[in-house]
């Protein structure tokens, strides 16, 4: 086992003071090192999307990413979607439109689709299979999934 | 395992060399998913985050110069890559998908050098060179000199790329990549690059590589040269594509057989010619 280096990460806006070895991956210090267990881990090499959080606004697949680089950059993840306990709106679209079967994949869903409208606020349906092309459903519900994101979209897109 | 993260070029070239199991750190994308599946344990791994050069673009009238941590996402969005260019910006945009764009770099991509990947055929169809930094110094090698093998290069002991040189291409060249795969975002079962240029309704110039069927990137000089003077028709295309589908030697895999690749090259040409010449408007 390596030495172990310390450093902090700021997630979800507070800064967390970590002692890790330099392999750790930012997917294994979040679940393991902090139990923030709401970052699934599903395949553990980038092809399913169930890992993914925010870094500084953009999705970022945090078993592919080593945490100690990360130092000084904005993490979020899905426990830093809600706010004064109120489900985000993308949450609550995915629940309105009976999107969520098994969830496992939706805690990268929901940070993904956060990113996407953050950035644009009337995605067309053709953008938001794009920005999605990052996640895997196990349960393969996407159809419902695109629909609750579009109901979002600012201006309806015509498609 | 040790960890470093020099804040110069010259630092990591020193500590590369200074060990024998070292590794740079590019965007991590494959290189950590080998370290999770257990088939790399470096003994030292140097990030290359921190080495501001190669986070740069530089625009000459010759050409560009990308460092080498521009990450896919970057090269995607940028307008300066145009004209025969372009064939970069078009493989960045749509390798993989968003998040991986995020975190892959062209240096990566290149230093993988994994026969299934784009930005590698795409910088050969590019003429591109590399600039890599070693304990000698600095040398500049076409990218298909460093391309030798499946995921293997030419770097020695201590080195690693620090830019890559785009030129320019010929006035009115266009770049494009095609890349053919059975759902977007997987890895291309075929995948072609190619630079353009016509004059009237004649080829002036031509520079085609496919990926996924070899080691490395074909290109195949007869196959260019068939396209160079023809008005790039229905025979021309047709033997062009055919003489890149003979010296392919693709292999079997979940994606696609070897037969199958073959068969997939002179269409795949087609179509990606077709599609150049779109955004020629001729
Ligand atoms: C799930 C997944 C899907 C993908 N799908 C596609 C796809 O469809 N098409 C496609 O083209 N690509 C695809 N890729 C590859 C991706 O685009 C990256 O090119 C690749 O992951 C390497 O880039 P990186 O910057 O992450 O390099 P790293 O993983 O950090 O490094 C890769 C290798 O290069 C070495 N290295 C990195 N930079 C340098 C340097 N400057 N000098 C010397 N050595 C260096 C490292 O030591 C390592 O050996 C995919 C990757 C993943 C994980
Ligand atoms: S666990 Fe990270 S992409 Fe699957
Ligand atoms: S809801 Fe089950 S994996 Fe997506």
């Amino acid at each position: 086992m390596s030495d172990r280096l310390s450093f902090s990460l700021q997630i979800n806006g507070e800064e967390h003071a970590l002692a890790v070895a330099p392999e750790r991956t930012l997917l294994e210090v979040l679940r393991e090192e902090l139990r923030a267990t709401g970052t699934r881990r599903g395949c553990d090499q980038g092809s399913c999307g169930a890992c993914m959080v925010l870094v500084d606004g953009e999705p970022r697949l945090s078993c592919l990413s080593l945490a100690v680089t990360l130092r000084g950059r904005a993490i979020t993840t899905i426990e830093g979607v809600e706010t004064a306990g109120a489900l985000h709106p993308v949450q609550r679209a995915l629940i309105q439109h009976g999107a969520v079967q098994c969830g496992f994949c939706m805690s990268g869903i929901v940070v993904t689709a956060k990113a996407l409208l953050d950035h644009n606020p009337s995605p067309t349906l053709d953008e938001i299979r794009q920005a999605l092309g990052s996640n895997v459903c196990r349960c393969s519900g996407y159809a419902k999934v695109i629909e609750a994101i579009a109901s979002l979209s600012k201006v309806r897109p015509h498609e | 395992m040790r960890y470093a993260e020099p804040a110069t070029v010259e630092e990591g070239v020193a500590l590369l060399a200074s060990t024998q199991n070292a590794r740079c750190l590019a965007g991590g994308a494959t290189l950590v998913a080998m370290m999770n599946a257990r088939h790399l344990a470096p003994e030292l791994l140097i990030s290359l985050h921190r080495m501001a050069e190669l986070s740069i673009l530089t625009e000459t009238p010759e050409g560009l110069w990308l460092g080498a941590m521009l990450p896919h996402r970057a090269l995607a969005d940028e307008p300066r890559l145009r004209g025969a260019m372009e064939v970069i910006r078009s493989a960045a945009s749509q390798l993989a998908h968003p998040a991986i764009r995020n975190m892959g770099t062209i240096g990566g991509s290149l230093c993988l050098a994994d026969p299934s990947t784009e930005l590698p055929v795409a910088l050969v169809a590019a003429s591109a060179h590399a600039e890599i930094a070693g304990p000698e110094g600095r040398r500049i090698i076409p990218v298909e000199s460093l391309l030798v093998d499946r995921f293997q290069t030419s770097l020695r002991h201590g080195e690693l790329v620090t830019r890559i040189w785009v030129p320019r291409g010929g006035p009115g060249a266009v770049g494009h990549h095609l890349r053919f795969s059975r759902v977007a975002s997987d890895y291309p079962t075929v995948s072609i690059s190619l630079v353009l240029a016509l004059e009237g309704g004649t080829c002036r110039q031509a520079r085609v590589a496919v990926g996924s069927c070899g080691p490395v990137p074909l290109h195949v000089e007869a196959a260019d040269q068939r396209l160079v003077g023809s008005a790039l028709d229905a025979p021309a295309l047709a033997e062009a594509g055919q003489l890149l589908a003979r010296a392919a030697t693709p292999r079997d895999d979940v994606r696609g057989t070897a037969e199958y690749r073959r068969l997939l090259i002179p269409r795949l040409l087609g179509r990606a010619v077709a599609q150049a010449r779109e955004r020629l408007h001729v």
